[in-house]
């Protein structure tokens, strides 16, 4: 059961991992809010279902499983609804990508609108 | 966005706050174990149906026991348990291994693709999973002419066909999500 | 027993959190900012939780629990006001 609780917990140590270094070398924003959900989904649910394994067989406390169940289904909802805001925030607000995207049909359906 | 407040609307998001209420203060054990607090309790009950009263706009409004159909309930757990979670760990693969090669390659875009949902949380729950497999991340939901568009960034375009790139980013949830609101 | 190693992983994550700062400080724009919040906050999350399974105190549980609520409101609210409806 340790060999368990330790390969889950390192999972999410390295996705963690990989997301912190999209964080920092992906070109522009846009990018980086993937490499935010990258830490923000596999990474939760890695620890969090290692710690639950680790309180329910070796600490033997169910106010502490409770809670870190309640946490994870709290980051499983918020999570999307975050990126999605800042997604659309940072769009609307006119941060411009680095690189030029292969196709931007929301970008060409708003001049749409405005010209009608 | 003219809804009115249902009686049973009410009364099942009350019975769900006041649930999370037993499980979050610890009456819920102390309940079997004896030395539940009658006072906490009161004050959970209060607390639920005031709240309930207040969102039931937003939360469950109309046809509460929608879901207590076994069929439905054996779908929602099937994809809760075992469709999100494949799904997850592919794309957070697929998104590392971008991450960590030398030379990141990426083509990113903004696409639209059509969805055939048409109920409200079955809209919601397709635009979720989308955004919670890292690569892609919904924009907005627009419809136009009775059909249902939602913008999609996506990190890796690789086709900008509607149809095709449906398939691609959300097929197998729409198919199941389908079974369950329809 | 004893999991020397719950401590070795929440090294790991603050070392992470402590990488992202250069994000936070060079990051050309707010949004930028904000996005590395968000994932300074999940991270300080996690190390966190396995600090309280180390220890074996439900304290930095809750303490994680509030640290989640208040990063999911600060980001909204500052993309809000990015999008320009606050």
């Amino acid at each position: 059961m340790r060999i368990v609780i330790d390969i889950l917990i390192f999972m999410g140590v390295f996705f963690a991992f990989a997301g912190t270094v999209g964080m920092i070398r992906f070109p522009d924003t846009f990018n980086r809010i993937h490499a935010s959900g990258m830490i923000t989904t596999m990474g939760i649910i890695g620890v969090i279902v290692g710690g639950i394994l680790y309180c329910a067989f070796y600490l033997g406390d169910g106010a502490m499983v409770v809670k870190l169940v309640i946490m994870l289904v709290f980051y499983l909802i918020t999570g999307p609804i975050s990126s999605h805001a800042i997604m659309k925030g940072s769009y609307k607000h006119g941060v411009k990508p680095e690189k030029e995207m292969v196709i931007d049909q929301y970008g060409e359906d708003m001049v749409m609108e405005e010209e009608e | 966005m003219n809804k009115k407040r249902t009686m049973p609307g009410i009364i099942s998001t009350a019975i769900l706050c006041f649930i999370f209420w037993m499980i979050i203060t610890g009456q819920i054990v102390a309940v079997f174990t004896g030395g539940a607090s009658l006072q906490s309790i009161v004050i959970g009950l209060i607390v639920s149906i005031l709240v309930g009263w207040f969102s039931s706009l937003f939360l469950i409004n109309d046809s509460p026991f929608y879901l207590w159909m076994p069929a439905r309930l054996v779908n929602l757990i099937g994809y809760i348990f075992i469709t999100l979670p494949v799904a997850i760990f592919k794309a957070n693969v697929d998104v590392a291994k971008r991450a960590l090669s030398p030379h990141p390659k990426i083509n990113p875009g903004i696409v639209k693709i059509p969805v055939d949902v048409s109920s409200d949380y079955g809209m919601a729950l397709v635009a979720d999973s989308i955004t919670l497999t890292p690569g892609t991340v919904t924009m907005d939901i627009v419809e136009e002419n009775g059909q249902t568009y939602y913008y999609v960034h996506w990190i890796d375009v690789e086709t900008t066909d509607p149809a095709e790139a449906g398939e691609i980013i959300k097929g197998t949830f729409e198919r199941k999500v389908k079974g369950i609101w329809g | 027993m004893i999991f020397e190693e719950l401590l070795f992983f929440a090294i790991c994550f603050i070392v992470m959190a402590i990488c992202l700062f250069y994000r936070l400080i060079k990051g050309p724009s707010a949004a930028d900012r904000a996005v590395t919040a968000d994932c300074l906050d999940a991270l300080t999350d996690m190390a966190l939780i396995l600090f309280a399974l180390y220890s074996g105190r439900s304290v930095f549980l809750d303490l994680a629990l509030i640290t989640a609520i208040l990063g999911f409101l600060g980001s909204v609210i500052t993309s809000r006001y990015l999008e320009g409806r606050l």
